[in-house]
Formats: C-alpha cells, sequence, structure tokens
C-alpha cells in the first residue's frame, strides 16, 4: 500500500519537479543568450576545464582505435596469403603510414611557421582534441587556453587561411567558432588588399555547410571572377588584415544597384583540422569619433 | 534501478557524445544521453527521468556551441512527455520502444532548435537534413543500446533471470533420482 502511495505521490508530484526544471533551464539559457562576448560562460568554462583531458585522450584513442580496425581490415582481405609477406606487408604499410602521416604534419606545421614570420604577430601552436558533442553546431576544441595566453575573439589559423575565432577560453582547452558559422563574420576584400575595392563580409550560411562560405555587400560595379583570391580587411577587429579567407567559386553577377553573390571555398581545410595556431592579436583601438561636430554650440555653463 | 548504475550509464553516454564524432564523424548524429533518458522515462521514474535529462542536456550544451540550456531543458520536455506516455499506454513491447525513440528523437531536437531560433542563435546546420539524420541515426543505434540497457540497468529483467535459475535448480533438486 505504501509504495503505491508512493508512485502516486510522484505521479502527482512530477509536473511540479517538471516546471521547476524547466524555468532553471529556461533562466541559465537567458543569461547564456545575454552574455554574448563569452567573458563570463562560468558553466562552459569549468565543463571545459574538465571535459578537455578526457576529450585530449579520446583523441588520441581515436586515431589508434582506427589504425586498429584498418590493421584488422587489411589482415582479412589478404588472409590467404603467406602469413609472412602479410606481416611484412602490414609493418611496411604502417611505417609508410606513419612517414605520410609525419609528412603531412611538417608540411602543416611548416607552413603555421612560414605564415607566423609572415605577419609577425606571436602565435600559440594547438591541436584539435574536440568536435562539437551536438549536430547542430561547427565549433572545436583546441587544447590551449587562458594558460598560453588564448583570450576571447582572438583569431584561429592555419597555413591555408582563417579558420576562425576563440569564444570561450578555460584554462587549459578553448572553444573556437568556425568562420562558416552564420554567427561568424570577417571583413574581407576580393583580390589584393589596396588595390581591390571589392570590399565586403564573408559569413557561414546553415545550407552551405562547412565547404562554402558566403560574401555579401561587394558592390556589384566591381569585377569578380571565379579563381580570385579573398583576403581579410582587418576591419573587423578580430582578424588581422591581409590573411588568406579563401577562393571565389561561384558568382552570380550584381548590377549598380544590387550587390554580387559571392560563394567562397575556404583556404583552411575545416573538415580535416589537425593543427591550428591562435594568433595573440589585439586589434588597434578605433578611433572614436567626436559626437558633436566642431561648429556645434556648447551649452554655456 | 539502482541510482550508482544509472550514473554509470550516463556518464559513459556523455563520454560517447563528447568523444565519437573524432572516431568517426557521422557517429555524432547518435544522440547517446538521449537514449538514456527514454530508456529511463520508459520506467516510469518520472524524478530520475527529469533529472537525467537536465544533467545530460546542461553537460552536452557547455561542450557545444549552443546555448547552455537549451538542450537541458529539450530533453527534460522528452524525458516528461515519454514518462506521461508511458503511464498512460503500455510501452513495455520492445517494439514499440522504436518509434517512441525516434519521437523522442524529433521533439528534442525541434524544441532544442525552437529556443536557439526564438533567442536569435540560429544552428549552424539546416533543420531538416539535419533532424532526419539524427532522427534515424538515433532510433537504429538506441534501439540496440535499449536492449543492452535493459541486461545491465533493468532490475525487472535481473529478476526473472535469478527466478529462472532459481527455478532450474528447484527441478534438478526434484529430480528422479532424489524423489527415489
Amino acid at each position: 500500500m505504501a509504495s503505491v502511495r508512493t508512485q502516486k505521490e510522484i505521479r502527482q508530484r512530477a509536473p511540479i519537479w517538471l516546471v521547476a526544471l524547466l524555468v532553471t533551464n529556461l533562466v541559465i539559457m537567458a543569461v547564456d543568450a545575454r552574455d554574448a562576448d563569452g567573458k563570463h560562460k562560468m558553466l562552459r568554462i569549468w565543463t571545459q576545464a574538465f571535459a578537455s583531458p578526457i576529450q585530449s585522450a579520446s583523441s588520441k584513442a581515436s586515431g589508434a582505435t582506427t589504425g586498429f580496425f584498418q590493421q584488422i581490415w587489411n589482415f582479412r582481405s589478404t588472409a590467404q596469403q603467406n602469413e609472412q609477406l602479410k606481416e611484412r606487408l602490414t609493418q611496411v604499410e604502417q611505417e609508410l603510414n606513419t612517414a605520410r602521416q609525419a609528412t603531412t604534419e611538417n608540411e602543416r606545421l611548416k607552413a603555421l611557421l612560414n605564415l607566423n614570420e609572415t605577419l609577425d604577430i606571436r602565435s600559440v601552436p594547438a591541436r584539435v582534441i574536440a568536435r562539437d558533442p551536438s549536430v547542430w553546431f561547427n565549433t572545436i576544441t583546441i587544447n590551449r587556453g587562458s594558460s598560453s595566453g588564448v583570450e576571447p575573439n582572438m583569431p584561429v589559423v592555419t597555413g591555408g587561411g582563417i579558420v576562425g575565432r576563440v569564444i570561450t577560453v578555460s584554462p587549459w582547452a578553448s572553444q573556437v567558432m568556425l568562420i562558416t558559422d552564420e554567427k561568424a563574420g570577417a571583413g574581407a576584400v576580393v583580390g589584393q588588399l589596396g588595390q581591390s575595392g571589392a570590399l565586403g563580409s564573408v559569413k557561414g550560411r546553415a545550407d552551405l555547410g562547412v565547404a562554402l562560405i558566403e560574401m555579401r555587400y561587394v558592390s556589384g560595379l566591381e569585377k569578380v571572377e571565379v579563381g580570385d583570391s579573398v583576403m581579410t580587411t582587418g576591419q573587423d577587429g578580430i582578424y588581422p588584415p591581409g590573411l588568406n579567407v579563401g577562393r571565389v567559386v561561384d558568382v552570380k553577377n550584381g548590377t549598380a544597384t544590387q550587390a554580387h553573390q559571392i560563394l567562397i571555398q575556404p583556404g583552411a581545410q575545416l573538415d580535416h583540422l589537425e593543427e591550428v595556431a591562435v594568433l595573440l592579436y589585439h586589434p588597434p583601438p578605433r578611433s572614436v569619433p567626436e559626437q558633436t561636430p566642431q561648429n556645434a554650440e556648447r551649452p554655456r555653463r | 534501478m539502482s541510482q550508482v548504475k544509472i550514473a554509470v550509464v550516463l556518464l559513459l553516454s556523455i563520454l560517447l557524445q563528447l568523444s565519437l564524432r573524432e572516431v568517426w564523424q557521422p557517429l555524432s548524429y547518435v544522440d547517446f544521453p538521449l537514449v538514456v533518458v527514454v530508456y529511463i522515462a520508459l520506467q516510469r521514474d518520472a524524478w530520475q527521468a527529469l533529472l537525467v535529462g537536465t544533467l545530460a542536456g546542461l553537460i552536452i550544451d557547455a561542450a557545444s556551441g549552443g546555448l547552455i540550456g537549451a538542450g537541458g531543458f529539450s530533453k527534460t520536455l522528452t524525458a516528461y512527455v515519454i514518462y506521461f506516455a508511458a503511464t498512460k499506454i503500455n510501452l513495455e513491447n520492445p517494439l514499440l520502444r522504436i518509434p517512441v525513440l525516434a519521437a523522442g528523437a524529433v521533439l528534442d531536437s525541434v524544441i532544442y532548435v525552437f529556443w536557439h531560433r526564438l533567442l536569435g542563435n540560429p544552428p549552424a546546420v539546416p533543420l531538416m537534413p539535419t533532424m532526419s539524420y539524427k532522427l534515424i541515426a538515433t532510433t537504429v543505434v538506441g534501439t540496440l543500446a535499449l536492449y543492452m540497457l535493459d541486461a545491465v540497468v533493468s532490475e525487472r529483467v535481473a529478476q526473472r533471470r535469478q527466478f529462472a535459475t532459481r527455478r532450474r535448480v528447484a527441478r534438478r533438486s526434484t529430480g528422479p533420482l532424489r524423489r527415489r
């Protein structure tokens, strides 16, 4: 009888618990939505701080697991061949894969190093340790945080081009919003900075995924062609000028009153990111124009 | 249901969710914490289902680029809807779990995206294709996971197993040799 009453009580109280938990979630959501700059996201920062060692370990383990399954597959496909030959082949394949990986990594790191020298901006090399656990967003987590000097809104790049900007920083890890996100954006120019007037802004679009980004507000009078390179202008207050964004892959020409519709393939391989660099870049402070015009009459005291 | 077992299963599902995308990108469409939430809701344990829904949602939110609380809200509401349905309709049949899991995946996605759009933070991927992939992946993998959870967590299954063992032992002790 007692257990029946308990069940009945549970059934009666369930809506109250539901409302309480929903309201709690709603309050957290409202606070998080208000704090757009991400400096006070304590819950996010601490979850990241605890999750980053696990994500880092799983990132390493995933490479090993993939290799393991690859080996099993290789073993099955060559099962009828000579045992010694197969072992030798597997060894050679492993060595070759390791060498290839080392070469590719070497090239990527060289590109990052070159970028560092070209830009003359201090940078922190970082490894991608996780991707967004929900399917709805395109963020990545890197293994560098505030202890390495990383701050919110710092640009993240690879040798190929810009990747995105840091949105949340915990002591040992940071979350990066990719340039393909709808909320991400960068001031850009088609062609060389200072030579071209095709200025606009690039941002992601949900239906384009991570393969393409859109460039908006480029005057229809400017000449834009497929294959033109796109560079950052530095006017967004996040990315330094002169960084590669990508290459134009599609243009729908505008008119004198209508802007071009431009699609860009990002220079950085955003779906295969492994190593990136966080630029410890602080944009120059913007000069605030004086609010009152010079010829305006000032109130007399 | 043992609370320790639930805590371990929940932790495991969160770890899988955090790490499997690195192994193979399509695995991110499987919502492991949601499967655990649906399982507990189907056991008609309202308090645990709601609490697990909130906790799982909040932790995944904190590690993702979305709003913290949106996943907590959607999973808590999904847990309650499934719990409510389980108290009204008999969902003990394993086959009935498949549409419940599918409905849970759709409801969770719709509520999650609704809050993000309402608060000016739209998802970076299109709704319909992503929701469809999530529905298929979560239903297929979740159906298998529910069977595994039955074997590991469910006390009813454990009791049934104990009862079968006892009956087997009792039959052996009353065999023809003993009777003589």
